[in-house]
């Protein structure tokens, strides 16, 4: 069954004519994902590698069946689209575009919240679902089996990078993945860690979930919650970066926008006890994920 | 986010018709004295340095005649408030305070939504007071389509038992500040402490303000205000943070490079990826490695800002060894990386049989990469190690090339 993203995917990418979105629809195609339309406006009546550009959403949904789209749309205007496929319908809304304005992102995710839509990112590398060979923006190039091949393992990580590199951490471990989730590294994401457990709980195909968690944010909090709370009942399996920065000066930013300790909140450490206690599998260090994968999974 | 400094953030405010003090910016206990001749004698002074809590740091004086305000000034500008130093000071009247209340618009994180956090108490930290007495802060999620309309801040205020003139005044002023929050696309305008003077009227009298960067283009007014990297530094930006800045610069929307040097160490530490570079920096230091700086860098980097990126990791003093690691990534031209590289490392004349250099990094182009770096001596890997191995080796090959690391 996978989550989020299967062969019942129909698939729009906005902003499907730019550089980066039009090599994404050839390595997506290529995978066997069905990218069935895109939207630029003032481009409509072009194809891009085979699939039809169409000015507005709405004229491609009369068109097509479609249920997911993925921005690529420039800052400025990403929001706009991203409501664009909200109002069209969309049950999934994938936003790839980084350094969208905060207040711009506060609004669609306000406005989804209302509509029930799932919004994943934005600053996402993606969304992939081996199975069902369904790859959502880069996640993968043009080498998608190097990291990710059909498996028991969910993947849920901030970073697109370390997305890519657990799964290719559980395949060295013998394992494939079940869906694979750049959640983005924003501030304001659509998709926390604890709304896709809630996903991953109900999802046949997956039988425990690795993350990778950061500092900043209560993601790692919520999650221990959710399990606590018996929202999430098969093995959590975590890693946790950033331990260093409970050392430098507070209200200092690492890596990822949203990573920032402030006072007590968002300490590594914090995380990490907080999923020990909730009974979540935490490796010591990264390596560790291995025979934990090996230790949990069988 | 970027921090805006004081007298900045206080002329933002006043375009929405705040009150805030007269004031003026100086930089000499001369100017100092002067300005309070101008002011009326009695005034406050503040260091202008882009932190909070400048009060509990003693850089908030207060001075009864212009001679005291310049004495006040010249040990102000000796000072160095959580690592800046104070080169300028706001002089400002002095506000005839009956009451302090406190007002900030902010976004709340978990809701994701604009937040209004308010206190009938004012002056201290709002943090202290919460946790004191917590029926002494209201706080309220707006709805960032609507905004915050005028009765919402006046509800705010009742539920907080402010009355008369101080609730009429209180209202206005946390309605305005809402209008500036979100014209400037602001993560934080805070108000502390908020002053109801004697004759009923309000000053924003302490303001703290940061604007979203990533909304800077709808601004081009505040370019020259702002004080750029300013989260991701606890101290002004060092000559080789300026120079990645540029850099970055160059090439804005590929390979988004920060910089960020540390005291002392050893190891110049240049990773892809935000989660990337957090895991091999905790890992290096679990094996006893020592890295003297922060890099990282976003995906696809042209070749010039690899080039610029390790030129200026390497011209820091000190440095005995090179690491650089990208997780295996969907994107990234892992030949353009090894080029730049290469190229830094020719124009530093860097030994590369004497300086021990590890790297890790696995994406499109492998095969070239890996000619190029061994070509020119540099060993590679790719996905024939873990991130983790790559670290243990970096600290490995230090001991090997100075036996007492």
């Amino acid at each position: 069954m996978a989550i989020l993203a299967d062969e019942r995917s129909r698939i729009v990418i906005q902003g499907i004519t730019g550089r980066e979105a039009s090599m994404v629809t050839r390595h997506s195609l290529d995978y066997g994902t069905p990218i069935v339309a895109g939207v630029t406006p003032g481009r409509g009546g072009d194809n891009v590698h085979g699939v039809p550009v169409y000015d507005s959403l709405k004229q491609a949904c009369r068109e097509h069946e479609l249920n997911t789209a993925i921005v690529y749309v420039p800052p400025a205007f990403a929001a706009d689209a991203a409501l664009e496929a909200m109002d069209n319908g969309m049950k999934l809304v994938l936003i790839i575009t980084e350094r969208i304005p905060q207040m711009d992102v506060v609004k669609v995710l306000h406005l989804a919240r209302s509509r029930g839509t799932v919004v994943v990112g934005p600053n996402s590398v993606g969304i992939i679902s081996p199975r069902h060979r369904v790859k959502m923006g880069a996640i993968g190039g043009d080498n998608v089996e190097r990291c990710f091949i059909p498996g028991p393992v969910g993947v849920i990580s901030r970073s697109g990078g370390m997305t890519a590199e657990c799964a290719w951490m559980a395949k060295r471990a013998g394992y494939g993945v079940s869906t694979c989730i750049s959640i983005g590294g924003d501030p304001f994401i659509g998709s926390s860690p604890r709304d896709l457990l809630e996903m991953f709980q109900k999802d046949d195909e997956t039988k425990g979930v690795l993350m990778f968690g950061e500092p900043g944010t209560a993601y790692e909090e919520e999650a221990a919650d959710f399990i606590e709370a018996g929202g999430f009942t098969k093995p959590l399996i975590a890693y946790v970066a950033g331990l260093f920065m409970e050392e430098m000066p507070q209200g200092t930013v690492f890596g990822h926008a949203a990573s920032i300790i402030q006072g007590e909140r968002g300490k590594p450490s914090t995380k990490i006890a907080r999923l020990r206690q909730a009974g979540a599998y935490v490796a010591d260090t990264f390596n560790e994920i291995i025979p934990l994968l090996q230790k949990v999974l069988g | 986010m970027s921090r805006l400094l004081e007298d900045a953030s206080k002329k933002l405010l006043s375009q929405f018709r705040i009150p805030v003090p007269r004031g003026k910016v100086v930089a000499t206990p001369e100017e100092a004295r002067q300005a309070a001749q101008e002011l009326g004698g009695a005034v406050a002074l503040k260091a202008l340095v882009p932190v909070g809590k400048r009060g509990k740091a003693g850089a908030v004086r207060f001075a009864a005649s212009p001679e005291a305000a310049a004495a006040a000034a010249q040990e102000l500008l000796k000072m160095k408030v959580y690592h800046f130093p104070v080169e300028k000071i706001l002089v400002e009247e002095r506000v005839n305070i009956a009451r302090e209340i406190y007002a900030c618009v902010t976004y709340d994180p978990l809701k994701k939504m604009p937040v209004v956090i308010a206190s009938s108490q004012g002056g201290v930290d709002v943090e202290e007071v919460a946790a004191t007495y917590p029926e002494k802060v209201v706080t309220k999620q707006v709805d960032p389509y609507l905004g915050l309309a005028n009765y919402q801040a006046k509800e705010i205020w009742c539920d907080l038992g402010l009355k008369g003139d101080e609730l009429r005044v209180a209202t206005d002023i946390l309605w305005r500040m809402y209008q500036c929050f979100e014209k400037y696309d602001a993560t934080i305008v805070e108000v502390n402490p908020l002053a109801v003077t004697g004759d009923g009227k309000g000053v924003a009298a302490g303001v703290l303000m940061a604007v979203d960067d990533d909304a800077l283009y709808r601004h081009p007014d505040l370019a020259s205000v702002i004080q750029p990297g300013s989260d991701r530094a606890w101290r002004p930006l060092t000559d080789i943070e300026k120079y990645i800045i540029q850099v970055d610069a160059e090439d804005p929307y590929r390979g988004t490079a920060r910089y960020t040097e540390l005291e002392g160490g050893d190891i110049g530490f240049l990773c892809g990826g935000g989660g990337g570079s957090l895991l091999m920096f905790d890992t290096l230091r679990k094996y006893g490695g020592r890295p003297a700086n922060y890099t990282e860098f976003g995906g696809n980097p042209p070749e010039r800002k690899m080039y610029g990126l390790t030129k200026g990791i390497l011209s820091k003093p000190g440095l005995k060894g090179f690491f650089l690691s990208i997780n295996i990534t969907n994107n990234t031209q892992v030949d353009l990386v090894a080029e730049g590289l290469l190229r830094a490392l020719k124009d530093m004349n860097i030994d590369v049989k004497e300086f021990p250099i590890v790297i890790r990094m696995a994406g499109v182009n492998e095969p070239r990469a890996k000619e190029l770096l061994e070509g020119a001596g540099v060993p590679y890997h790719g996905d024939d190690i873990t991130m983790e191995d790559a670290a243990r080796m970096m600290v490995e090959r230090m001991r090997q090339a100075h036996p007492s690391y």
